[in-house]
This record gives C-alpha cells, sequence and structure tokens, in this order.
C-alpha cells in the first residue's frame, strides 16, 4: 500500500544549519495497517509523514502508493491517495467558511473543482447524517461559520472531514495533543471508530506512550531521522511502557525525552 | 448639491464600484494587497479610448480592456507564486511596468474622447435612454457582475479560491492547486479593475496616464466603508457590502467636495478613513475596560 524507499530528506543543505531530518528511511505499510508513531523532539515525525504528503522535495529515495510512485508529484497532486489531520485545530478548516462550505471542499478532495454550485440539497443530507455521528450537535449548524466552534469540535470536524471520502492513506500529526484530556479522548475514539469501520491505512505520530501501544496494530519508534524500532503482532501484545523505554534506549544509546510524553 | 451632481456622482459610484470589487476579491477572498490595480485601471482606460479613437467599436474595445487586465494580474500573479516574489513587490512592479505601457499604449499622456461613439453613446442613443441610460447602463452592468461574481464564489472553484485566502495549506492538502486559484483571482480581479477604467473613461471622455493613482486606496476605503455599514456574514452580503461602499465613497467625496475642500486633499482623506478603519480594531482593544486576573 505504501512504499517508503531510502528516503532521505535534509533541510538547508550545505550550510551552517544543514540538518538531516530523514535518515535514509525504508518502510513498508500494508492496506488496513494502523501504525503508530513515536520519537524524541526533532525525531523527524512530523518529517516522514509531510515527506509522505509531498510537503516539500526530497533528497533522494522513492515514495510509493497503491503501486504509483509519487515522488515527485506536488503535495495537491497527491490529495487524491491522502488526508490529513494536523496538531493545531485551527490549520484543518477553513474559518471564515461555513461547516457545509468546508465539508464540500473535503468531500471533493483530490478532483478537480469545477464551475458549478458547491453545495446541492442533497449533499446538505449527507453532511447532517456525518455530523450526527460525532455527537456533537453540528449537525443543526451547517451555515455556522467554522471559526464560533471550539478547537476540539474543529478536530472532530477536520477528523471527519478527512475520514468520509475514504482515502488510501491517512496520516495524524498529534492530532489529539492540542485538546483538554476529555475532549482528546473523544477524538481518539473517533478516530479509533472510524479507521476500525472503513479499514483506513493510518500513520498516527502520539507522544503518548500508552496510545502508542494501544491503538493500532503496530508501533514504530524515530530517533534521529531513522527508524529504530517497529513492534507489531505477537510481540507487541505483551510489551509494556517501560519495556519500550528500554528498548529505545538500547537501540538509540539515549534517553527517551520529550516535552510533552505521557507514561500513563 | 443639484440633481445633476447627484446623478453624475451616482453614475461614477457604479463605475469605481466595478473596480471596488476588483479589489474586494484579491484584499479580502484572496487575503492579497494587490498593488497592481494602480496600473490596470488606467490600462483599461487606455486601451479602450486608443482603441475606440482608432475606429474600433467601443463594446469590444471594453471586452480588450478586460483581458489585457486580466493579463496584467496574472502576470502579478506569476511573480508571485512561481518566482516567490512578495505579493507587494509583486504588484508593485507590474504596476511600474504598466505605467510604461500605458504611455506605449496611448501614445500620449491623455486621449480625449469627445465626439467618438462609446458604449453610453450608444446606449443613449436607444429609446427612452437619453436622460439616465448612462446610469442605467452602470446600474446594469454593476448588477449582473455583482450577481455572476456572487455566483462564482458559490461554485466548487470559488470556494476553493476563498479557502486558498483563508487556509491555503489545508485547500492544498485537499487538492487544490492554490497557485493556480491565486493566479486566477488576481486575473478577475484586474479584469474587473480594468473594466472599470474603461468605463470611467468612456464616461469622462478621456484617458489620462495619471488616473489610476491612489486606486488601490480608493479600493480599499470602499470595500471597508461598505462591510462597515452593510455587513459580510454571507458571500451575497458581502458582494453588495462592497458594491454599495464604491458607491457611498464616491458621494462622501461629493460632498467633501461640496463643503470646500480642495481636490488635491482627495487622496490624504482617502488615506485617512483607511488608516482609521485599520486601527480601529486595535483601539478599541486598548481603551477597552482591563480584564481582570482571576
Ligand atoms: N522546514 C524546516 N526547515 C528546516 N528544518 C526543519 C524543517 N522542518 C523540520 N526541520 C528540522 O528537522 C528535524 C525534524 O523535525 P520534525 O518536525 O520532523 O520532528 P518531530 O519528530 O515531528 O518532532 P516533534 O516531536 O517536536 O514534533 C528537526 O531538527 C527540525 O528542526
Ligand atoms: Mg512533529
Amino acid at each position: 500500500m505504501l512504499n517508503v524507499q531510502n528516503l532521505v530528506k535534509i533541510f538547508n543543505k550545505g550550510s551552517v544549519n544543514e540538518k538531516t531530518a530523514l535518515d535514509n528511511i525504508s518502510f513498508n505499510l500494508n492496506k488496513g495497517e494502523f501504525v503508530t508513531i513515536i520519537g524524541s523532539n526533532g525525531a523527524g515525525k512530523s518529517s516522514f509523514l509531510n515527506a509522505i504528503a509531498g510537503n516539500f522535495p526530497t533528497d533522494s529515495g522513492t515514495v510509493i502508493i497503491s503501486d504509483k510512485n509519487v515522488t515527485t508529484l506536488p503535495q495537491y497532486e497527491r490529495a487524491k491517495y491522502i488526508s490529513r489531520v494536523y496538531q493545531d485545530p485551527m490549520s484543518g478548516t477553513a474559518a471564515s467558511m461555513t461547516i457545509e462550505e468546508n465539508l464540500v471542499m473535503a468531500l471533493r478532495r483530490g478532483e478537480k473543482r469545477r464551475l458549478k454550485l458547491a453545495i446541492r440539497n442533497k449533499d446538505k443530507d449527507f453532511f447532517r447524517q456525518e455530523l450526527r455521528k460525532l455527537g456533537l450537535g453540528l449537525e443543526d449548524r451547517l451555515t455556522t461559520k467554522v471559526s464560533l466552534l471550539s478547537g476540539g469540535q474543529r478536530q472532530a470536524l477536520t477528523l471527519l472531514m478527512a475520514t468520509f471520502k475514504e482515502p488510501e492513506l491517512l496520516l495524524l500529526d498529534e492530532h489529539t495533543a492540542a485538546l483538554d484530556p476529555k475532549t482528546a479522548e473523544k477524538v481518539l475514539q473517533l478516530t479509533c471508530d472510524v479507521t476500525r469501520d472503513s479499514n483506513l491505512t493510518t500513520l498516527m505520530i502520539t507522544h503518548n506512550l500508552d496510545q502508542a501501544l494501544n491503538v493500532g496494530d503496530r508501533t514504530i519508534m524515530m530517533h534521529e531521522g531513522r527508524i529504530i524500532l517497529d513492534i507489531h503482532g505477537e510481540q507487541r501484545k505483551t510489551v509494556t511502557i517501560n519495556d519500550l523505554l528500554k528498548m529505545f534506549e538500547n537501540a538509540s544509546g539515549t534517553q527517551f525525552h520529550t516535552d510533552r510524553a505521557l507514561f500513563a | 448639491m443639484s440633481s445633476l451632481v447627484v446623478l453624475g456622482t451616482t453614475e461614477q459610484g457604479l463605475m469605481y464600484a466595478i473596480m471596488v470589487l476588483g479589489v474586494y476579491l484579491t484584499f479580502r477572498i484572496l487575503n492579497y494587497a494587490d498593488l497592481t490595480v494602480d496600473g490596470s485601471f488606467t490600462l483599461g482606460a487606455a486601451t479602450a479610448a486608443t482603441l475606440i479613437t482608432s475606429g474600433y467599436n467601443p463594446w469590444f474595445a471594453t471586452g480588450v480592456a478586460f483581458i489585457l487586465g486580466c493579463l496584467a494580474g496574472s502576470f502579478t500573479g506569476i511573480l508571485h507564486t512561481k518566482f516567490k516574489i512578495t505579493p507587494l513587490l509583486s504588484g508593485i512592479l507590474t504596476m511600474t511596468a504598466l505605467y510604461s505601457i500605458n504611455l506605449r499604449v496611448m501614445g500620449k499622456a491623455n486621449i480625449s474622447l469627445l465626439r467618438e461613439r462609446t458604449i453610453f453613446s450608444d446606449f443613449e442613443s436607444l429609446p427612452y435612454m437619453q436622460e439616465y441610460g448612462v446610469l442605467i447602463l452602470a446600474f446594469l452592468t454593476v448588477v449582473i457582475i455583482g450577481f455572476f461574481i456572487y455566483l462564482f464564489l458559490e461554485t466548487e472553484f470559488g470556494l476553493a479560491l476563498r479557502a486558498t485566502g483563508d487556509n491555503e495549506l489545508m485547500i492544498r492538502s485537499l487538492g487544490v492547486n492554490t497557485d493556480l486559484m491565486k493566479i486566477t483571482g488576481l486575473a478577475l480581479s484586474n479584469g474587473l479593475v480594468a473594466f472599470a477604467g474603461s468605463y470611467v473613461a468612456q464616461n469622462q471622455l478621456f484617458a489620462d496616464i495619471s488616473m489610476g493613482i491612489g486606486m488601490i486606496i480608493i479600493g480599499l476605503a470602499s470595500v471597508i466603508i461598505g462591510e462597515v455599514l452593510i455587513g459580510t456574514r454571507t458571500i451575497a452580503k458581502a458582494v453588495l457590502a462592497v458594491l454599495c461602499g464604491g458607491v457611498i465613497y464616491r458621494g462622501i467625496i461629493a460632498i467633501v467636495l461640496q463643503l470646500g475642500l480642495v481636490a488635491t486633499d482627495l487622496k490624504l482623506i482617502t488615506a485617512l478613513i483607511v488608516i482609521l478603519a485599520l486601527i480601529t480594531p486595535q483601539l478599541r482593544s486598548k481603551f477597552s475596560r482591563p480584564l481582570k486576573n482571576v
């Protein structure tokens, strides 16, 4: 499904600020797999997702999605295959536009935008039905501007926008980190439900080690631009957070450190 | 004020409103301060005047003005998106280049259209149109353009354009080529501005190389006035607001002139209106009661 080979990304190449964010990464993801990604600050997790989504050109290596080599495609052309939810609830929606306008833009993800009225009545029914699943009462507020919603509501809306037209690959970058614990729990639950129901292929970055082991079916750990651990199958079922930390120390030779790791 | 002044002001206001709608597309929809406007307004006037005095059909000349305006806007858009030049500088570069181009087009600093056939003289020769022909043609044009721009902004393409100005990262990750959106938006905007320029020239019966100077500020002032007085809750309302803003601005200027201010002070007053509008939100928060720390 997703096949990454020898991917390298060096920021500010040739300057004093040169930084190798992705150091020869190779990675294979099967259809329907849900992988959680952990690693210290600056390990290259976000860069990895950005490289897959095409936010910037990479220095070498290939990215193949569903047998199509997308390595040189710009971000907007990869949108056909990929949906994303970012950490910042503000970044997934257009604040000055209404809920239904945001939804319809997501419904047309990867399609050509035509000179045709964007919202039709049958879309509205569909939107109401989908919004009802969030259980936030948004189904009665289709024409409300998104700027009036809370961060949690916006993030739930973004998640819906990213999944109701099923992507081949769903990329989540700490998408619950900016929410209060209760809302984060709710958005995570929604994530689990939708990825299970639609059997979505998913990559999720998290700083919550408990989440990393209990959500999805495979965990990878990144360090200095490389994948240093890949835990799946039977092994993953028995691993504890302490095991995980020890494995990290053995593989990287340093302590696992991050400003927001949660061990509970 | 005499009824003749009121009539003339309204006619002019409606023509300028088309320019204001163009400025709204970049300034508000794309969130892009585009200074091309000063040059493309003159470009429209110069093109129409030159073609008309060379014997071309005035309606054709007006159409060409629109298209050349679109080209000017696209040029700014390409400078910005493909060559990563800042929005302000891209606009200034095109505007500066257009000054020379406009002089080339006109061949001299101004062209008179006295006794030439214009879209207005055509329209006034229709039955019942002698007296209010200019007003009616300008009004019809504004209504039609306003309606189509409103519809356009509600299409799939229009939504993508608005989202490009609101959250570029988001709409790009939904598969929209935002460079193309910006170029299209700038093209359409400057097309409208040049179109307005050709109307104004045909109404005042001359084109002048400096008639576009300060146009961007007039556009911004009009957008702001319209938004404050009418509001922007929906796209339909916002489009109506900026069109009315264009007319109201002309009205304010006419009144100020009647009060005895000299015409050369107008730019100062216009700039003050824009400054006032831009600093009001800051002032309001500065002078509001400080929040108590809880
Ligand atoms: N656009 C950029 N320009 C220059 N350097 C960058 C850029 N983006 C990331 N980097 C650098 O690449 C390295 C990896 O950053 P990245 O954001 O991928 O880390 P991360 O694992 O997501 O960290 P965090 O847990 O803090 O989110 C960092 O050293 C960062 O400073
Ligand atoms: Mg990150």
